[in-house]
């Protein structure tokens, strides 16, 4: 009972039809921008309607796209919660992209949904400062409680990789503070 | 007064632990409810790896387990974004350290997907050939290290003899026995040398025999079945819902397996079966991974019969450097070999995810392209990730003779949980 993606397309567009802003095809896959307070809704129908049957949790994360390459110089990114779905029984994937405001990211905790995006959510809410709403126990899953940051946003940059050691040979300062190039 | 300031006072044996600051995590020993909280980990035996277990126990009884992960936490994703397409995969494939190439797999076949490229047959045959060797060794060193936690040593001695002569292989092929950064996005790195062919031989010579030997050391040994059967069971729903995969799904009767049912390079050319078990329980995950393993020697016959000629990668001058024969009389195989060392290859905008079945599950990446030389996002789906939060369903209520062997089942790589 495969679910073409044509097929697919057009049962999740008939089946959430205002809940959702966009939904299109990427990669043979069904790609779905949500708003936060459709979320869980949304999921809810998606695992629930026998015609999607989307019960299987894949993955929660999140991308920044605050330094993205658009084509429209215009467009600025932000912060896009990822919830990626699949059907076991008609085979097909949904990807479910959620927009964030960048300053203040609250999101819905879906672990009402799928228990299994507890770790996910705590994950998520460490690596990029998203807070998730009604999540049963919101603290840190891989970093120290002192930590401070975000790791995964694009504005945390590497010790390693931000700092260039001073060139030892160079005769000058400025040769120096710029690693001898 | 709260419960742990009393016992504080009561008891001299209570030892905070450092770094929570939430003070929830304190070992203690309730005198009245006779309850002991306790750590165990992070560097435990049993715990193959840095993971710690807080552990509430009623005597020998455990009453609730909250695994503690993060010890491994190196920020892999992170690193990804500082490599180009090509270097990500160095960095991937020490995620899942016992499965190399089913990471180096799930992220190349995404990136493939994004770049719109096809895998010429050979380089298809070599990537299955070392996916299921990778799962042999995998579960032989599970089947090892299950049978040193119920005190069966000799199996640890038995199974990594075997994977010895597996990880020689690999390192015939790929120069490296583990973290091989092999499978690239467009086929695989090198072609396979010469004599792989007997090497291969060699070991689906001996596999099957040396299978039937643990089916006897283990399979019928009356104190490892009293040790395992009934214990740390696992119900299909709670499987689901907590997205475990692989053979602990498939051991509590979820008849899921990406190779068959979502299949990827050419395993729907190959016959092969789907072993399940209903039980759910650490035996039937045992038996799960003995079945598999004999279907993958299976698989391997078929492959190695099957292996096409040909080109062993995507030969694009754009995506892959030159032969060294090229350079010395071509200008343009020079440039072409200059850009991908130094910038290597634009991949163009989108995202895309794609998953294999790794031995411990479901493994996927998921990817994210601004049309640069690096990935703008690398998420890496990991299988033990998912399987260790089903531990605290599986522990409670059982010994804590019980909870060892769950983990040990569990096979959790601590690389891959913490990424």
């Amino acid at each position: 009972m495969r679910l073409e993606a044509d097929d697919a397309l057009d049962r999740v567009k008939g089946a959430l039809g205002e809940r959702v802003t966009d939904a299109h095809l990427n990669h043979g896959q069904v790609d779905v921008t949500v708003e936060p307070a459709n979320l869980v809704e949304v999921l809810t129908i998606l695992r629930d309607d026998i015609a999607l049957g989307c019960r299987f949790f894949t993955f929660l994360s999140a991308v920044d796209r605050s330094t993205f390459n658009f084509d429209d110089d215009n467009e600025q990114g932000g912060l896009e919660v990822l919830v990626h779905l699949y059907s076991p029984e008609k085979i097909w994937h949904v990807n479910l992209h959620v927009p964030l405001d960048f300053d203040t990211p609250v999101c819905p905790s879906i672990t009402g949904v799928f228990k299994g995006a507890e770790w996910h959510e705590r994950e998520t809410a460490e690596m990029f400062g998203i807070h998730f709403t009604d999540h049963p126990n919101l603290v840190t899953l891989y970093l120290s409680e002192d930590f401070e940051g975000h790791p995964m946003l694009k504005s945390f940059k590497l010790p390693a990789r931000s700092y260039v050691k001073d060139w030892p040979g160079a005769k000058d300062p400025d040769e120096a503070a710029a690693g001898g190039r | 007064m709260s419960k742990t300031e009393r016992t504080l006072e009561e008891h001299e044996l209570i030892q905070r632990i450092e770094g929570d600051g939430q003070g929830a995590f304190v070992e203690s020993y309730d005198a009245e409810a006779e309850v002991m909280t306790i750590n165990m980990g992070p560097v435990h035996p049993a715990t193959h790896g840095v993971l710690r277990l807080f552990l509430e126990l009623d005597g020998e009884t455990v009453m609730d387990c909250k695994p503690m992960i993060g010890y491994l936490h190196t920020g892999m994703e992170k690193e990804c974004e500082d490599q180009n397409w090509r270097g990500a995969v160095t960095i991937v494939t020490r995620m899942d350290y016992l499965a190399p190439f089913h990471n180096e797999h799930a992220y190349s076949r995404a990136v493939e997907k994004l770049l719109g490229i096809e895998v010429p047959p050979r380089g298809v045959y070599i990537r299955m050939l070392m996916s299921e060797l990778n799962r042999l060794t995998s579960h032989l060193v599970q089947f090892g290290t299950q049978g040193l936690d119920m005190g069966a040593m000799s199996a640890m001695f038995y199974g990594f003899r075997e994977r010895e002569i597996i990880t020689d292989f690999f390192e015939m092929v790929t120069g490296l026995r583990m973290n091989h950064g092999y499978i690239v996005p467009g086929g695989v790195w090198e072609d396979l040398p010469d004599g792989w062919q007997e090497q291969v031989a060699n070991i689906l010579d001996v596999m099957p025999g040396r299978l039937n030997e643990y089916q006897d050391l283990l399979s019928e040994n009356p104190i490892f079945i009293e040790r395992t059967r009934g214990v740390g069971t696992i119900t299909a729903e709670e499987c689901d819902t907590l997205g475990v995969t692989g053979p602990i799904a498939r051991a509590s009767g979820i008849d899921w397996d990406l190779r068959r049912d979502m299949p990827y390079e050419a395993y729907d050319e190959l016959s092969f079966e789907v072993p399940t078990q209903e039980q759910g329980d650490v035996y039937a995950r045992y038996q799960i991974r003995m079945a598999e393993m004999v279907q993958s020697v299976a698989l391997l016959e078929q492959i190695v019969d099957q292996m096409p000629d040909g080109d062993y990668k995507n030969m694009d001058p754009k995506l892959t450097p030159p032969p060294r024969s090229e350079l010395n009389r071509s200008m343009e195989a020079v440039i072409h070999h200059f850009k991908l060392v130094t910038q290597g290859y634009a991949v163009p905008k989108g995202e895309s995810y794609f998953a294999v079945e790794s031995p411990r599950g479901e493994l996927g990446a998921f990817v994210v392209s601004d049309g640069g030389t690096s990935p703008y996002r690398c998420h890496v789906r990991d299988p033990s990730f998912y399987n260790l939060q089903s531990l605290p369903v599986m522990a409670k209520g059982g010994l804590i003779a019980d909870l060892i062997a769950c983990i040990a089942s569990l096979d959790p790589i601590m690389g891959g949980v913490d990424r």
